[in-house]
């Protein structure tokens, strides 16, 4: 006997997926200077056209010469936040002395890495000061591949920002203006310069990525310690 | 003595790590936590299939989690050695995500290799064959063949065959035996040769390399020829670019040639050819 | 990958003070691949209006050949020159028509009217026109030329400045992403003329014999 198929909706197999991960959106920046490094990011924590909450910080303080700086799913970041703070931690208490910033970099690639075959959806930048008290700014995949570079821009409006910064930054395309190469450790960059381009990046992204606004956080790490500013941006 | 200090940094790359317990946890090393490799499933029916939906290595959809990749490299065997060529592009999608990657792997003073496919992939296993390349020197008291070493290479990532690692790389150095060239890609394929081009943009090194390619060449030319292949390949190759990093390799080891940006190659090329066009 | 993402392009414009410009990369791919670096994708219109196209290359075409034999039957048949934002509403018509079996092209247009105010618009696949009086971009590195424009532009710039600030727009935001450049052109729209630059940018083709006398090429209307 034929029967045929209904092709009424309620009558097919529905599969519902579960997924583990989730974008939470969010922008950050650094910028690596001769005696500085600043860290940047916004505080608005949103799901898909949902903001779950406009003061979300997402950028922590490692050490006097390290902050980190987490975009991607929140629990994933907290997660790797966490087991950053837990390492450097263990290491204090066996070595007697604090992590560098250089040998944190290397452990959160591994730690990265150990997730190969289950990425943390999180991409990092790592900032702070090296062991010559310069600037340094780390910046991650989502599995652990890093390098060093003079700044970084990562996170939902990473491709609106990254070429003002290529532009300001690293003088690229301004003719007689000296360049800065990708493969300087730092940039030459005065430390109120730096704040200049690193607000007006934001205050740009704001404009046109919905998932940056509400707050900046912006973390300044020099020999004196970490600084912490919160700027207003528009909440729209 | 020195049996005891290498068995403390052997591992293998399936085993686990002790247990963490409260007791131990405060004597643990914290870069112990790394020496033995064991990675995180995820809790899946099939975490293969999981893996493939969340993690895009190659561009080709929409996936969540992009992860860098995009390459043009090279490597030959030619009377005076091996030239070694690479660029330095990064891509996430059509988003360049860096410039300046560095794509060629010190793993040690006598052997390199290089990166093609997931970056982070060739970073970890480059960087962990040099880890046991230096545990055999240790043993053996003498340095590792490159034959020896590509193998190493191709066992460990044969492994996890099937899992999605991306990794095209060309092991190549001076041993014994004088210049050895090896391919090992994420498949465990290992293949000797004289002449290999990895990566998206490799079909266009492979034309002008295959076009001027002699054995007999001298070093310069073979640098040149390296340096040519990279950057055409970039010319037509979106995800290739950057710069064009060279390494030769002779008996005293490897030397850093050069880093040029392709830039600068395109208008020096252009000023050769309407030179010779006048 | 998305078929407007094919052939690669990257498109702005910009309003200034008594001025507009149209800009555009030069390369057409295949995908990953590169086929011609001096790939035009900003037709003139009017003496005073412009439209530059990204997405299909073949839709390029084909839509810059139909826009050219509309525009000339409006003159026929008017027996005036079309004003750009006449122009934008012929442009935004011709791509509903084809409404559920669209071209894959978004169109930019940039142009002076007859009071010689400046107009700026650009448009989506289906012809929803988004008339702004900054700046609209379209093509794959749209994010990078809105966050580049929204941070260098600023009202009533000259054009001279005008020219600088699209070009440092364009340039940078190509340089960051891989389907788009290998040259560009920068179109400065004035009341009585249009400057026509050619950028010289990463890998511009050196290949085509006319490029070197193109570096810096003024239109006179």
């Amino acid at each position: 006997m034929h029967v045929r198929p209904s092709t009424h909706p309620t009558s097919q197999a529905k599969e519902a997926a579960f997924s583990p991960y989730e974008d939470h959106g969010g922008t950050n920046l650094a910028i690596a200077g001769p005696d500085y490094c600043l860290l940047a990011s916004d505080t608005r924590q949103s799901n898909g056209y949902n903001i779950n909450t406009r003061f979300a910080p997402k950028t922590f303080k490692l050490s006097n010469k390290s902050v980190l700086a987490t975009a991607g799913c929140q629990p994933d970041c907290a997660m790797v936040t966490t087991r950053v703070k837990q390492s450097m931690l263990t290491y204090k208490h066996n070595h007697n002395k604090e992590m560098s910033t250089s040998a944190i970099a290397q452990m959160l690639s591994i730690m990265l890495y150990q997730r190969r075959f289950f990425p943390y959806y999180d991409f990092n930048i790592l900032g702070g000061l090296d062991e010559d008290g310069k600037g340094c700014v780390y910046s991650y995949d989502a599995v652990g591949s890093y390098e060093r570079v003079p700044c970084s821009a990562f996170g939902s409006a990473s491709a609106l920002i990254q070429p003002f910064l290529d532009n300001q930054v690293r003088n690229k395309n301004q003719l007689g203006k000296p360049k800065v190469t990708e493969f300087e450790p730092v940039t030459p960059l005065p430390l109120a310069e730096a704040l200049r381009i690193c607000k007006d990046s934001f205050t740009s992204a704001t404009e046109r990525d919905i998932y940056t606004g509400d707050y900046l956080q912006i973390f300044i790490i020099t020999r004196e310690g970490v600084e912490e500013q919160i700027h207003e941006l528009k909440k729209d | 003595m020195l049996s005891e200090i290498v068995a403390q940094y052997t591992s293998e790359p399936t085993g686990y790590g002790a247990e963490l317990t409260p007791g131990n946890f405060l004597a643990r090393d914290a870069a112990k936590q790394f020496d033995s490799l064991s990675f995180d499933l995820p809790n899946a029916e099939n975490p293969i299939d999981f893996l493939n939906t969340y993690t895009d290595v190659k561009s080709d959809n929409d996936n969540l989690i992009k992860l860098a990749h995009g390459t043009t490299t090279l490597a030959f065997k030619y009377a005076g050695g091996v030239v070694v060529a690479v660029d330095s592009r990064a891509t996430q999608g059509s988003v360049i995500a860096s410039q300046s990657v560095k794509k060629v792997i010190e793993i040690n003073p006598y052997l390199l290799g290089t990166m093609a496919g997931g970056a982070a992939d060739c970073f970890f296993w480059e960087r962990e064959l040099g880890r046991r390349c230096r545990l055999y020197e240790l043993r053996n008291k003498e340095r590792i063949s490159v034959a020896a070493a590509s193998k190493l290479l191709a066992n460990m990532v044969y492994s996890y065959k099937g899992m999605g690692l991306s990794m095209g790389t060309m092991v190549s150095g001076w041993d014994k035996t004088g210049p050895n060239l090896f391919y090992v890609d994420n498949d465990g394929t290992r293949l000797k040769g004289n002449l290999f081009s990895v990566g998206s943009g490799a079909t266009f090194a492979y034309g002008v390399l295959d076009t001027g390619y002699d054995h007999e060449m001298n070093k310069a030319d073979a640098i040149d020829l390296g340096k040519r292949s990279i950057y055409h390949a970039t010319h037509r190759d979106a995800y290739s670019g950057g710069y064009v990093r060279i390494y030769h390799i002779n008996k005293e080891g490897w030397e850093f040639i050069s880093l040029t940006d392709v830039d600068e190659l395109h208008w020096q090329y252009a000023d050769e050819s309407r030179n010779r066009g006048a | 990958m998305s078929i407007m993402e094919y052939n690669g392009a990257a498109v702005v414009a910009m309003v200034g003070k008594n001025c507009v410009a149209i800009a555009s990369d030069t390369r057409l791919g295949q995908q990953a691949m590169t086929i011609d670096t001096n790939f035009q994708k900003v037709f003139p219109v009017t003496d005073k209006t412009m439209i530059g196209m990204a997405g299909l290359a073949t839709d390029v075409l084909t839509l810059r050949d139909r826009f050219r034999y509309k525009v000339n039957m409006y003159k026929l048949k008017e027996e005036r020159t079309i004003e750009p934002q006449t122009f934008a509403h012929m442009v935004s018509a011709a791509l509903y028509e084809k409404r559920f079996g669209p071209y894959f092209i978004e169109p930019v247009i940039a142009g002076m009217d007859k009071r010689n105010q400046p107009f700026i618009c650009s448009m989506d696949t289906i012809g929803c026109i988004n008339f702004a009086k900054d700046f609209v971009v379209a093509g794959n590195a749209g994010g990078g030329l809105y966050g580049m424009c929204e941070s260098l532009w600023e009202p009533d710039l000259e054009p001279e400045d005008l020219f600088e600030t699209i070009s440092q727009a364009l340039l940078n935001a190509v340089d960051r992403n891989a389907l788009s450049g290998w040259g560009a052109v920068v179109h400065i729209i004035t009341p009585d003329q249009v400057i026509t630059r050619q950028l010289k940018s990463r890998m511009l083709d050196w290949a085509d014999p006319t490029v070197k006398d193109k570096a810096v090429r003024y239109t006179r209307l």
